[in-house]
C-alpha cells in the first residue's frame, strides 16, 4: 500500500513537472499541428490536384462552390459525412471497419519525426530514431489496404489488396536503401568528431548547413546564408537518389504511374470498392496525408528543409518577436518546398499512364534495388580512396565534389539504362510479332473480289 | 440463356504442396465497369492475375435499331443510323443513304460526294480522337482524353453549324446532303484544322514517345495476319496486322474515286501499331478533309428526290471504310415506302469476336489495354 502512493505520488509530481514545463506546451503545439497539418494539406491537395489538372488538361476544375471553386473540397467533405454508411452483405465485418483507422494511424504517426519550424517539432531527442521510425510507419499501411481487400469480400478489392502488399513491400527496399546513401554522407561529414552519423531528419537538415554558426559579420550575407545554403544540399550531391527516393515514394503511396492498387480502368476502385463515405474519406485522406509525408521527408533530406533566408538570422537575435517570426519564416519556407513536391506528384499523375503489375515488379527488383545497392558500395569506396590521400582538412569537400559528380553521372546513365530496358523488354514481347514477320514478308493482300456491288 | 452461362464453367482446382487448394478465379466484368466502354460484359476466368478464358456477353444496349428502320420510311431511317455507331453518325448515314442510292441506280451530284467525303473524313477524325482518348484513359494517362475530346468538340461545333444538331446529325439524305455549307463554313473549317494539326504534333509528344505507354503495348495483344483475316477483322485493327485492305482504295465509292488515300499499314499487329495507325489515319485525314475543300465542286447539293422515297423491289450491298472498318448495309426493297429489310455489319461487331483469342494469356491490366485497342462502340455491336 505504502509503496504504491509513494510510487503515485511520484509519479504525480512527475507528472506536474512535465505538464508545466515548456517541453509539455512543445509536445502540444506539436502534436496539434501535425494532426492539424494533415487535415488541411489533404484538403487543399485535394483541391490543388482538381486545378492543377485542370489547368494542364485545359479546363477549368471546380468553379462554382465559393470564389474560383475554393469551398468544393468543404462541400465534398460535408457530403462525405452526410452519406450513408454502406456495408456490404458477407463482408468481414471487423476487418472491414478496423482497415481506414489501420491505414489512416500510422501516416499521422509518421508525422511525429517531422519538425515543421526551429519551435514547432517534438523537442530535443525526443525522436532520435527518425528516419527507421518513418520507414517502420510507412510500412504498416499495408496491413490496412490487405485488410480492406480482404474484409471487402470483393474480387476487385482482393486483387487491389494483394497488388499493394506486392508493390509496397518491393519499393520500401529501394526506399530504405536510398535514404541510406544519405545517412552514410551525414557519417563522412560528421567524421571530423565521432564519424557516426545519424539518422535524426532536423539532423540531417543540419549537416545541408555549411555557413559559420557565429556568421561572417556582414549583415546581408548573414541574414540571407545564415541556415541557408543551397550549394549544399544533397540533392547536388545524390541526384539519382532523390530520383529513386522520391520514385519509390509515389509507389509507396500508389500515385500514378503506380496506382495499380486503386487502377480505376482494371479493377474498378481496387481495395476502395466497397467503401463509401466516411470509411472512404479517411482512406483519401491517408493518401494525401501519405503524399504530404513523402514530400516533408524528401524535404528534409534532400532540399535542406526549412531552410531559408533569415530563419537562423532571427532566430540567433534572442528576441521573442524575433524568434516568433523566425519560425513563421521556416514554417512557410518548410510548406512551399512540400507542396512544390507535392506538385510535381500531380503532374507526374496527369502526364504518365498506368504501369503493369509485373512490370512495376520488375522495375524494382531489377533496377532499383541494384542501382541503390550499387550507390552504397561506390559511396563507401570513393570515401576509402579519398581518406586514404590525407588531404587534412580538404576530405570532406573533395569527397563531396567526387561523389557529386560521380552521382550526376549516374543519374544520366540510370535514365539511359531504364530507357534501354524498356526497349529491350518490349523487343522481346514483340519477338513473334518480328517472327512473322520475317515468315511472311511480302505483305499479304486480300484478293479483289470482282463482281461485288459498290466495287470499280 | 446467355445470361446465365457463367454458371457451368469449369473452374480448375489444383492443390499445392502443403495442402493448400487454389482455384482458378470468375470475375465478371461489366457491364458496369468503367472501362468496358459500354455496358460489355466479360466473362473472365482468371488464375491469379492471368487470362485463362473470356466470354464476351452483348446485347445490353439492344435498340433493335434494324427492325426500327423496317418500319421507317426511307429517309426517315437516315436519323436512326446516327445512333447505330454513335461515334460516327456520319459515316453511318453515308453508307445507308449510299446503299438506297446504290439501289435506286443514283449518283449524287459531284458536289454531294466532295461534301460527304469531307464531312465523312471529319467524322472519321473525331471517331479516332475518342479511341486514342479512351484507350489512354484505359491504360492509366488520364489526360489525352480532355485533349482530344477539346478537339472533337471543335468538329462536333462544325457540325451543328451544317445540320443544326451536334450529336445525331442528321445531315445526309438520299441523293445528297440537306444543307449546303453556311457562310463562312469552309473558312473556319480551315481555321480548325490549322489549330489541330499543332494540337495534334503536342499530342503525340505527350503520347507516342512515353516509354511506360510503349511498354504497355508493344508485344501486347498480337495478331498475324492470316489470323486478322480469318476473323473478318477490318479497318485499323486489319491494317495494324499488315494486311493493306481499305474500302476507299480497293472498292472505291463516291469521291474516293477521284481523291487518292495513303492507306497507313503496319507490320508489328500488337496494341501499340493499332494505336499507331489510328494516329495516322487522323494525320491522312487532315490531308483528305484539306483536299477536299480545295477540290470543292460548284453545283447542286442533291438531286430531287420524292419525299416518299419508293426504292425499286430488289436488294443490293454497300459497303464503306468507317473509323472502325468495313461498315455494310444490306438493303432489301419490295418496292414500298419502308425497306423490307436493312442489315447492317458492323465491324465493331465483328471486331469484338477476336477478344477472347486476343486476351488468352495475357495479365489482368493488359485485358484493358488490349479491349481498348479494339475500339469498339457497344452501340453498334448490339444495334
Amino acid at each position: 500500500m505504502r509503496i504504491s502512493i509513494v510510487f503515485a505520488d511520484d509519479v504525480g509530481s512527475q507528472l506536474l513537472h512535465g505538464i508545466f514545463s515548456w517541453e509539455f506546451l512543445q509536445f502540444l503545439v506539436a502534436f496539434v499541428s501535425f494532426f492539424g497539418f494533415v487535415l488541411t494539406s489533404a484538403a487543399l491537395l485535394v483541391l490543388a490536384e482538381r486545378k492543377v489538372m485542370g489547368w494542364m488538361q485545359d479546363r477549368l476544375g471546380p468553379i462554382h462552390t465559393g470564389p474560383w471553386g475554393l469551398l468544393q473540397t468543404l462541400a465534398d467533405v460535408g457530403k462525405l459525412l452526410l452519406k450513408e454508411d454502406i456495408q456490404a452483405g458477407q463482408t468481414d465485418k471487423a476487418l472491414f471497419i478496423l482497415a481506414p483507422s489501420v491505414f489512416l494511424a500510422p501516416i499521422i504517426a509518421a508525422f511525429a519525426v517531422i519538425p515543421f519550424s526551429p519551435y514547432v517539432g517534438l523537442p530535443g531527442t525526443a525522436l532520435a530514431t527518425g528516419i527507421v521510425y518513418y520507414v517502420a510507419m510507412s510500412s504498416i499501411d499495408v496491413i490496412g489496404v490487405i485488410m480492406a481487400g480482404w474484409g471487402s469480400n470483393n474480387k476487385y478489392s482482393l486483387m487491389g489488396g494483394l497488388r499493394s502488399a506486392a508493390q509496397m513491400i518491393s519499393y520500401e527496399l529501394p526506399l530504405v536503401l536510398a535514404l541510406v546513401s544519405i545517412v552514410m554522407l551525414t557519417s563522412v561529414l560528421a567524421g571530423g568528431n565521432s564519424g557516426i552519423g545519424t539518422i535524426s531528419i532536423k539532423e540531417i537538415m543540419d549537416f545541408q548547413n555549411v555557413w559559420p554558426a557565429k556568421g561572417v559579420g556582414i549583415p546581408v550575407l548573414d541574414f540571407i546564408f545564415q541556415g541557408f545554403t543551397p550549394w549544399a544540399w544533397f540533392f547536388l550531391v545524390q541526384p539519382l537518389m532523390l530520383v529513386i527516393y522520391y520514385t519509390c515514394g509515389l509507389a509507396e503511396t500508389n500515385r500514378a504511374p503506380f496506382d495499380l492498387p486503386e487502377a480505376e480502368s482494371e479493377l474498378v476502385a481496387g481495395y476502395l470498392t466497397e467503401y463509401s463515405g466516411l470509411r472512404w474519406a479517411i482512406f483519401f485522406l491517408g493518401e494525401y496525408g501519405n503524399m504530404t509525408i513523402v514530400s516533408a521527408i524528401t524535404t528534409y533530406l534532400f532540399l535542406g528543409g526549412w531552410s531559408g533566408p533569415g530563419v537562423n538570422y532571427l532566430l540567433g537575435l534572442g528576441a521573442l518577436g524575433w524568434g516568433f517570426l523566425g519560425n513563421l519564416l521556416a514554417v512557410t519556407y518548410f510548406i512551399t518546398k512540400v507542396y512544390l513536391l507535392c506538385f510535381v506528384f500531380i503532374w507526374v499523375r496527369s502526364t504518365l499512364p498506368r504501369l503493369r503489375a509485373d512490370q512495376l515488379m520488375q522495375f524494382a527488383w531489377l533496377i532499383l534495388i541494384p542501382t541503390t545497392l550499387f550507390n552504397i558500395l561506390i559511396t563507401g569506396l570513393i570515401y576509402l580512396v579519398i581518406s586514404s590521400f590525407g588531404l587534412g582538412g580538404f576530405t570532406n569537400l573533395v569527397f563531396m565534389i567526387v561523389i557529386a559528380i560521380v552521382n550526376w553521372a549516374m543519374f544520366f546513365a540510370f535514365i539511359k539504362i531504364v530507357q534501354r530496358a524498356t526497349t529491350a523488354t518490349t523487343r522481346r514481347a514483340q519477338a513473334p510479332a518480328i517472327r512473322a514477320q520475317l515468315r511472311a514478308s511480302s505483305g499479304a493482300q486480300l484478293p479483289e473480289r470482282a463482281g461485288v456491288p459498290g466495287g470499280q | 440463356m446467355a445470361i446465365n452461362q457463367d454458371t457451368n464453367v469449369n473452374l480448375m482446382e489444383e492443390e499445392g504442396s502443403e495442402g493448400i487448394k487454389s482455384q482458378e478465379m470468375l470475375l465478371n466484368m461489366g457491364p458496369q465497369h468503367p472501362s468496358t466502354h459500354g455496358v460489355l460484359r466479360l466473362v473472365l476466368k482468371l488464375e491469379g492475375e492471368t487470362v485463362v478464358d473470356c466470354t464476351p456477353v452483348i446485347g445490353y444496349l439492344h435498340r433493335g435499331i434494324e427492325k426500327i428502320l423496317e418500319n421507317r420510311p426511307v429517309m426517315g431511317g437516315i436519323r436512326y443510323m446516327d445512333n447505330a455507331d454513335y461515334l460516327s453518325p456520319m459515316l453511318n448515314e453515308i453508307a445507308y443513304a449510299g446503299a438506297v442510292e446504290q439501289l435506286m441506280g443514283m449518283e449524287p451530284p459531284r458536289r454531294a460526294q466532295y461534301i460527304r467525303l469531307l464531312v465523312g473524313e471529319m467524322q472519321r477524325i473525331a471517331s479516332h480522337l475518342v479511341a486514342v482518348g479512351t484507350y489512354l484513359v484505359d491504360l492509366g494517362a488520364f489526360t489525352p482524353i480532355l485533349w482530344t475530346f477539346r478537339d472533337r468538340e471543335g468538329i462536333l461545333s462544325l457540325f451543328e453549324a451544317l445540320g443544326g444538331s451536334r450529336f445525331n446529325v442528321n445531315y445526309l439524305r438520299v441523293g445528297g446532303v440537306l444543307h449546303d455549307f453556311p457562310k463562312n463554313w469552309l473558312k473556319e473549317c480551315e481555321a480548325f484544322f490549322d489549330q489541330f494539326e499543332k494540337n495534334m504534333a503536342e499530342l503525340e509528344v505527350l503520347i507516342t514517345g512515353n516509354e511506360i505507354f510503349e511498354a504497355r503495348t508493344q508485344g501486347v495483344g498480337y495478331i498475324d495476319q492470316q489470323q486478322a483475316i480469318a476473323y473478318g477483322l477490318t479497318g485499323p485493327m486489319l491494317r495494324a496486322s499488315g494486311v493493306n485492305w481499305d474500302l476507299r482504295v480497293n472498292r472505291p465509292y463516291m469521291a474516293y474515286r477521284e481523291v487518292p488515300v495513303n492507306v497507313q499499314v503496319r507490320q508489328e499487329g500488337d496494341c501499340y501499331a493499332r494505336y499507331k495507325v489510328r494516329m495516322q489515319e487522323i494525320w491522312e485525314s487532315i490531308r483528305l478533309c484539306r483536299v477536299a475543300m480545295d477540290k470543292m465542286p460548284g453545283g447542286p447539293i442533291g438531286t430531287r428526290t420524292p419525299i416518299a422515297l419508293r426504292p425499286p423491289r430488289g436488294e443490293t450491298y454497300f459497303a464503306i471504310e468507317s473509323s472502325k472498318g468495313e461498315l455494310g448495309v444490306y438493303f432489301i426493297s419490295d418496292g414500298s415506302e419502308y425497306p423490307w429489310r436493312a442489315k447492317l455489319r458492323g465491324p465493331s461487331f465483328v471486331n469484338l469476336q477476336v477478344l477472347p483469342e486476343l486476351l488468352r494469356g495475357y495479365k489482368m491490366s493488359d485485358v484493358v489495354a488490349i479491349m481498348g485497342s479494339l475500339d469498339i462502340v457497344l452501340g453498334e455491336v448490339d444495334r
